[in-house]
């Protein structure tokens, strides 16, 4: 794990002339943004613009057709890249025979876990206090949502990629995510977020990424 | 590393616990079908005990494909796969732990069922230990051979039959080896090159296969 301290590390994400292709037909691009550290950049697009196809690109999951991306300096899905990243998407991750407790244990143990965190607390903060020992897949979408966002807040990693964070989520799990990544960007953390711009964002937002098809 | 390994592996070993009777199902698969020869061949007992050794192997073979299917699926289906493979640690030690939680998980108990079967159909003497030494080194091969598989087809639809068709051939040369290593021994002859076989086998698969299977994994998900 890397230690040092935020303003000496390498750009989170650079991005020059990055287009997506799947089959000859182009999904989105050419893109050229930058996200740097303390900043939360928004992707906008409609439906089917390519916004989540852009996470997965800078995840490294998606091999991009043109163009580069670097993430903290190196290719993403890189080791220096996966460092630093962790993603939220869609699909949450969560095993559904496992407890909220032992799925932030799981990813803690992957991952690695932020000092000072403590995954109780952890999911007292998100609201699911109480909720810590039953299996996730008794939880509602929206408590599946909270663990996952609990999972995030754990992990080391200096860039978060996540993709429609505010989907199934009440009004204080909106507010909720909007404090998490407050508090991210406040310790020197940088995330890129999509919305498909129904839900307002918080005051926050540095940079915004606007995705045509 | 270590540490995620370990993660890796009391996931799997947890998740396996929470549904202990999905284990169970390989184990009666098994059992009716090793029950289905005498039913079918008559009970005479040079026969059954002649083909007792391959009725065993070729039976713990096609138990395990059963379950072969769903290493990665779950997997897929929740999205833990992508997290997995986003995971800052090496991707073929996370693979390794999901195979060798399989292998214990699956092939274990069948391990230790399989000495019945074969003493049911009259399998007797110095070939038992050898079956069971076969079985100790034919199961983790088809383990981590059918997971590479497993890993190529992962997003395919319909992709249990298309394992069976894929797995089976490359299954040939480790029934051969432990079958011959098992028919040798009741005949009193040597035994030991065709376990040795299976031994070296094992080995390079041991190294080789968790690194093919991240490779499968990570083409599946670009797409």
């Amino acid at each position: 794990m890397m230690n040092a301290s935020p303003d000496s590390q390498p750009t989170p994400i650079d991005v020059r002339g990055l287009v997506y292709e799947r089959r000859d037909e182009r999904v989105f691009g050419p893109l050229d943004f930058t996200v740097e550290a303390r900043t939360i950049a928004l992707v906008e697009g409609d439906n089917g613009s390519g916004k989540t196809t852009l996470l997965r690109v800078i995840a490294g999951l998606l091999r991009a057709s043109a163009g580069e991306a670097r993430v903290f300096g190196s290719a993403p899905g890189s080791d220096e890249a996966r460092a630093g990243t962790a993603s939220l998407g869609h699909l949450l991750g969560l095993k559904g025979d496992l407890t909220p407790r032992e799925n932030l244990h799981l990813g803690m143990g992957l991952y690695g876990c932020k000092p000072g965190e403590d995954p109780d607390a952890m999911l007292c903060r998100v609201g699911l206090e109480g909720f810590g020992d039953e299996p996730v897949r008794t939880l509602s979408a929206g408590q599946k949502k909270r663990t996952a966002l609990a999972r995030l807040a754990l992990l080391p990693a200096r860039l978060w990629l996540l993709d429609e964070p505010y989907a199934n989520l009440d009004r204080h799990g909106i507010a909720l995510v909007n404090d998490l990544l407050a508090v991210h960007a406040a310790a020197g953390g940088a995330a890129l977020v999509t919305s498909h711009g129904a839900v307002s964002f918080h005051q926050g937002v540095a940079c915004t990424i606007r995705l045509t098809p | 590393m270590a540490a995620a390994f370990r993660a890796m592996l009391q996931r799997d070993l947890l998740l396996a616990w929470r549904r202990r009777g999905d284990a169970l199902l390989p184990v009666l698969y098994a059992v009716m079908v090793a029950t289905l020869f005498p039913f079918a061949l008559g009970p005479e007992h040079t026969l059954l005990a002649r083909i007792s050794g391959g009725v065993v192997l070729v039976t713990v073979l096609l138990s395990m494909l059963l379950s072969l299917d769903a290493v990665f699926r779950g997997d897929l289906e929740d999205g833990a796969l992508e997290y997995l493979v986003l995971a800052p640690q090496p991707l073929a030690l996370l693979v390794a732990a999901r195979m060798l939680a399989y292998w214990l998980v699956t092939a274990l108990p069948l391990i230790a069922v399989a000495p019945l079967l074969a003493y049911m159909l009259g399998l007797e003497g110095p070939a038992q230990p050898v079956l069971l030494l076969a079985l100790l080194l034919a199961t983790p091969l088809l383990a981590l051979i059918g997971s590479v598989l497993t890993a190529l087809t992962v997003g395919t639809r319909r992709s249990g039959m298309l394992l069976a068709l894929m797995l089976l051939p490359l299954a040939v040369p480790i029934v051969i080896f432990a079958a011959g290593a098992v028919g040798a021994a009741q005949q009193g002859l040597p035994w030991v090159a065709p376990v040795a076989w299976l031994a070296a086998a094992l080995a390079l698969a041991v190294v080789l296969a968790p690194l093919a299977c991240a490779t499968a994994l990570r083409i599946a998900l670009d797409s």
